[in-house]
């Protein structure tokens, strides 16, 4: 049984050029949301990363956007298949993605069993809703 | 499995274990199953593997199940949904010898007149037809949609299906094994269920394959994907490769008398007698003309049915038991009976013969379901097993072509004459194997005749009938599950408005607070006090990087480099035809980037927008979406002002904060930024704040809002609020080829700039005369709610010219107004025009405060 729990995750939005980029996307909790934006979860110093970017593209933003974002976690066996229920996405063994869930964007961090649902704040009731009925009997 | 209880037509029924709701009714006497579509004629069981539909109830309200492959379990209301008074006393068997009245491709050519004859004839064909009515006022469940994907996906687990799935299993790929049934649970015991059992432990093993048992394909569609059915959801699998093993069904067969209940196919008829213990008659004929009707010969005889003759080839006289007499190389002729089989003519040694029985099987070959790969068109699907037969041609003797559409062989031979030349045309006029089992018993027959019949060279004519999903009927619930997707976006007040007792209605995608309850409250408190509504759903967006500016300029039609920091602008924007696709507010910050505020239901578009020319204009720009992020709250009225200086110590006098402009505020501890708004008509700040302090916010605003009796207001005033002032609704209010000049926003458009999207379309189109245009009206003799005007014609000398998007009461004003766009005539645009009973007046707008002196404030 998957464990689903909702939390409020700390979030910086990394708008650069694609070099810029790229070098704040291998950071411990990126997803490469496209080529010219990172979303890094959970604390980071918002000065060392400008630092590193603006270098590249000094019109760089870096911008705390923790507000825009719900996290629903989905945890344990059976995660996996909580998520099929939702999404036609193929998830990796690890990694991050963007796409559709629930019928909204998302963007996704996997680490085997422990799947993290970056949501926006807007829809984060539909999407914890839909997980709650669609994955009832997978839950704990 | 335990048995369930069953309760057919107010009695109750007895059910053994293993029984389907066919069998139970079948052993308690029951021979009529149903009546056909268009004549009435009994139909009893027939084929016994779902496929015909003969054996369609309506089980516990939900019509056409099919009972042979339904188990008896639970509690089950059966009822048959054909048939006045009762299927077995059917008095609209009257239908059958009206023939006449009702030939193929009736509607064409009879009850057309008088005229009013077909609205009667409609309406008793109706109640007449159809597999009974829709359960409505049962409770709404909710299928449910997942996803799964494999290397290949084996359709069928029969032996082939079974043998199909170990075979690319070996090399450790994801098969996924689905059938609609239980692996072998429909296999009557005997050498076939055997080697099922054996293979089905080979494939249990494996952990390589998952096997999903109750599933049933629906389709075959690009990808390849294959959508199953199966346990109250859809699963929709997307694989490399599909196998079809989907296998054969027995073949119908056409002669006089086919569709007598009595006639039944081997499966239907050996499962009846091995499975369930209920002979399918006391005297039975059997026609074995394949090795599997041998076998089920052999089953029946072994279960004590009596078979008192078996006609077969000569290949297999050794095969047929003692007690039977064996006919060989005989010939079915007729099957005669009046509601039920009495009788069949066979002819043997070219002399007729009646033999007398009461039950038919037939075992004369099999038609294969090929349906899934005949679905495919270049994708990697291959067919193995029976489904891969070559199926002989079926003979074409009487009798009913299709049995769910009521056609005869007959009917089609009309349709012919007709001129009707094809299988598909003969498909079309006719409707045969467009019932519920899909040509599965009849698609071939009619491929068949029309080859038969059409001219040697002409291949096309016989071709088979496209084969189109649903393989199987299919509820549309479950066809809906995964795209029934209504996403309600919430803001950060959500919980503050269900708190407050507010009535929340949708719009643009929202759950909007329409009124807390006195909607002539709250437009008071903002036209004479203060007023506060949560729009945190605008769409905000941040536009930075070297060329925001450019970006603004291209996509937006008016002025934008003069914008000083601080100050925001109505900004328009136009696709290439011209036509105004969105608006906005946007903000030129301090550090070169801009907020844009668009309207709620547009910030998809607008995002969209941005993010397609940055694209196309190859620019150094950066876009976020900021709407998730930022809550807003909108304080307005002639008091605003006073409002939020009892919450902050920094400047927001008319000096430091001007309208249109903006700047950061700290408001209660909360920060904030302020922009002046124009869209009520009063002194108004929108506070756009993070989303996650605006409760807070809110708390704070209303705390200090007492002393000045501020209220709460809903999307209820600010229908009035806005129309007073005379600002329109983007899609309300506009038409998709609406121009700024139609809506009257050429003040929005700066045609001196080099370049802007839309911009050549604006050109060309000046040089014509306006049409059409969006005024402001006033009514007179207004009904009591002036809303109700909203979609009112407008018409001048009876001529429809117009129409009123929106309107309502105005207490300012005390009278109805709206906004309507209206026509030009020859003499101009008319200044008086009728909605109805109602006068509608031309006047300019704003309506409210035409100088604006109140925004300014």
């Amino acid at each position: 049984m998957a464990e689903l729990r909702t939390s409020t995750p700390s979030v910086t939005s990394v708008l650069a050029s694609a070099e810029a980029c790229d070098r704040v996307s291998e950071l411990p909790g990126a997803c490469r949301v496209s080529p010219g934006e990172v979303a890094l979860m959970g604390d980071v110093s918002e000065a060392a990363v400008r630092a590193a970017v603006v270098r590249l593209d000094p019109d760089a933003v870096v911008l705390d956007v923790s507000d825009g974002w719900i996290v629903h976690s989905l945890d344990g066996p059976g995660s996996r298949e909580a998520f099929a229920r939702l999404s036609e996405l193929e998830l990796p063994a690890a990694g991050s993605l963007v796409g559709e869930l629930a019928g909204v964007g998302v963007r996704i961090l996997v680490d085997g069993d422990r799947i993290d649902l970056l949501v926006p704040s807007m829809i984060a009731a539909h999407v914890r809703e839909r997980i709650e009925v669609d994955a009832a009997e997978l839950l704990r | 499995m335990t048995p369930g209880r069953l309760r057919f037509e107010g009695r109750d029924v007895p059910v053994l274990e293993g029984d389907t709701v066919a069998s139970a009714l079948f052993r308690a006497g029951v021979r009529t199953f149903s009546r056909s579509l268009k004549g009435h004629r009994r139909r009893g069981l027939y084929c016994g593997t779902g496929e015909c539909p003969n054996c369609a109830v309506t089980v516990d309200g939900v019509p056409g199940v099919r009972s042979c492959i339904t188990p008896a379990t639970g509690d089950l209301r059966i009822e048959r949904p054909r048939g006045w008074p009762s299927a077995d006393h059917d008095l609209l068997h009257v239908a059958d010898l009206a023939h006449p009245l009702m030939p193929v491709g009736f509607y064409l050519k009879t009850f057309i007149r008088p005229r009013f004859a077909w609205r009667t004839a409609e309406r008793m064909i109706r109640r007449a037809t159809g597999s009974g009515p829709l359960p409505m006022d049962a409770p709404a469940t909710r299928t449910v949609s997942r996803h799964v994907r494999c290397d290949t996906i084996v359709v069928g687990a029969g032996v082939a299906g079974l043998t199909a799935a170990l075979e690319p299993a070996v090399d450790g790929e994801r098969v996924l094994l689905c059938d609609g049934f239980a692996i072998g649970s429909r296999v009557a015991p005997g050498p076939t269920l055997d080697a099922i059992r054996t293979l089905e432990a080979r494939v249990r093993a494996n952990p390589a394959i998952e096997i999903m048992e109750g599933y049933a394909a629906l389709g075959l569609f690009d990808g390849p994907s294959v959508p199953l059915a199966g346990a109250g959801e859809l699963v929709q699998v997307r694989a490399e490769r599909v196998v079809v093993a989907t296998g054969a069904t027995e073949a119908h067969q056409l002669f006089p008398g086919n569709d007598l209940p009595g006639v039944w196919l081997g499966r239907a008829a050996s499962a009846m007698a091995a499975l369930h213990g209920v002979p399918p008659g006391r005297r039975v004929v059997v026609v074995a003309s394949t090795a599997e009707g041998v076998e089920h010969l052999r089953a029946l005889v072994a279960a004590g049915t009596p078979v008192v003759a078996a006609l077969v080839p000569s290949a297999f006289v050794d095969e047929v038991p003692r007690e039977t007499e064996a006919i060989v190389d005989g010939e079915l002729v007729e099957a005669r009976g009046h509601g039920r089989l009495r009788s069949v003519v066979v002819r043997e040694r070219g002399e007729r013969r009646r033999i007398r029985c009461d039950a038919l099987v037939l075992s004369m070959g099999l038609a294969p379901r090929d349906e899934l790969a005949r679905m495919a068109v270049g994708e990697p699907v291959r067919l193995v097993g029976d489904a891969a037969l070559d199926a002989g041609e079926p003979r074409l003797g009487g009798g009913y072509l299709c049995l769910c559409e009521d056609v005869a062989l007959h009917d089609v031979e009309q349709a012919w004459t007709e001129g009707f030349r094809s299988a598909e045309i003969l498909k079309r006029y006719t409707t045969a194997t467009m019932g519920p089992c899909r040509g599965a018993m009849c698609g071939r027959a009619l491929a068949c005749f029309a080859r038969d019949h059409a001219d040697a060279a002409d291949q096309r004519s016989g071709a088979r009938t496209t084969a189109r999903p649903p393989l199987r009927p299919v509820a549309l619930e479950t066809l809906a599950a995964p795209v029934h997707e209504v996403v309600e976006k919430r803001t950060g007040l959500h919980e503050v408005h269900l708190a407050a007792g507010a009535n929340l209605g949708w719009s643009s995608g929202w759950k909007r607070a329409l009124s807390y309850g006195d909607l002539a409250g709250e437009y008071r408190a903002v036209r004479e006090r203060v007023g506060m509504m949560d729009v945190g759903t605008l769409g905000r967006f941040l536009i930075a990087g070297r060329d925001a500016a450019r970006l603004a300029g291209s996509v937006f039609a008016g002025r934008i480099e003069d914008l000083a920091p601080g100050r925001s602008r109505y900004v328009l924007a136009l696709d290439e035809g011209g036509y105004v696709v969105d608006d906005g507010l946007l903000c030129a910050v301090e550090d070169g980037s801009y907020l844009l505020t668009s309207t709620s239901g547009g910030a998809e578009r607008m995002d969209a927008r941005l993010r397609e020319w940055a694209d196309r204009l190859q620019l150094h720009v950066h876009l976020l979406d900021r709407t998730s992020e930022l809550g807003a709250i909108l304080v307005a009225g002639p008091r605003a002002r006073d409002l939020l200086e009892r919450l902050t110590g920094d400047p927001i006098e008319a000096a430091a904060l001007p309208y249109p402009g903006h700047r950061e505020l700290t408001l209660a501890g909360v920060p904030c930024r302020a922009i002046r708004s124009g869209f009520v008509g009063e002194l108004a700040f929108e506070l756009h704040h993070p989303r996650s302090r605006g409760p807070e916010l809110w708390d704070a605003l209303l705390r200090e809002g007492k002393a000045l009796e501020i209220s709460p207001f809903g999307l209820d005033a600010l229908e009035v609020l806005r129309l007073e002032k005379g600002h329109l609704y983007l899609g309300q209010d506009t038409l998709p080829d609406d121009t700024p000049a139609k809506l009257g926003l050429n003040w929005a458009v700066d045609m001196s700039k080099p370049w802007f999207v839309g911009k050549a379309a604006l050109e060309r189109l000046a040089e014509l005369p306006p049409t059409r245009r969006l005024a402001g009206l006033e009514f007179e003799g207004a009904p009591a709610e002036g809303a109700e005007l909203r979609g009112a014609p407008l018409t001048v000398g009876g001529a429809v010219v117009g129409r009123v998007t929106s309107a309502a009461n105005s207490a300012s004003l005390e009278r109805a107004i709206g906004l309507g766009w209206i026509r030009r005539g020859e003499d101009g645009f008319p200044n008086e025009l009728g909605a109805g009973s109602v006068v509608a007046r031309v006047v300019s707008t704003p309506f409210y405060d035409p100088l604006g002196a109140r925004v300014r404030g």
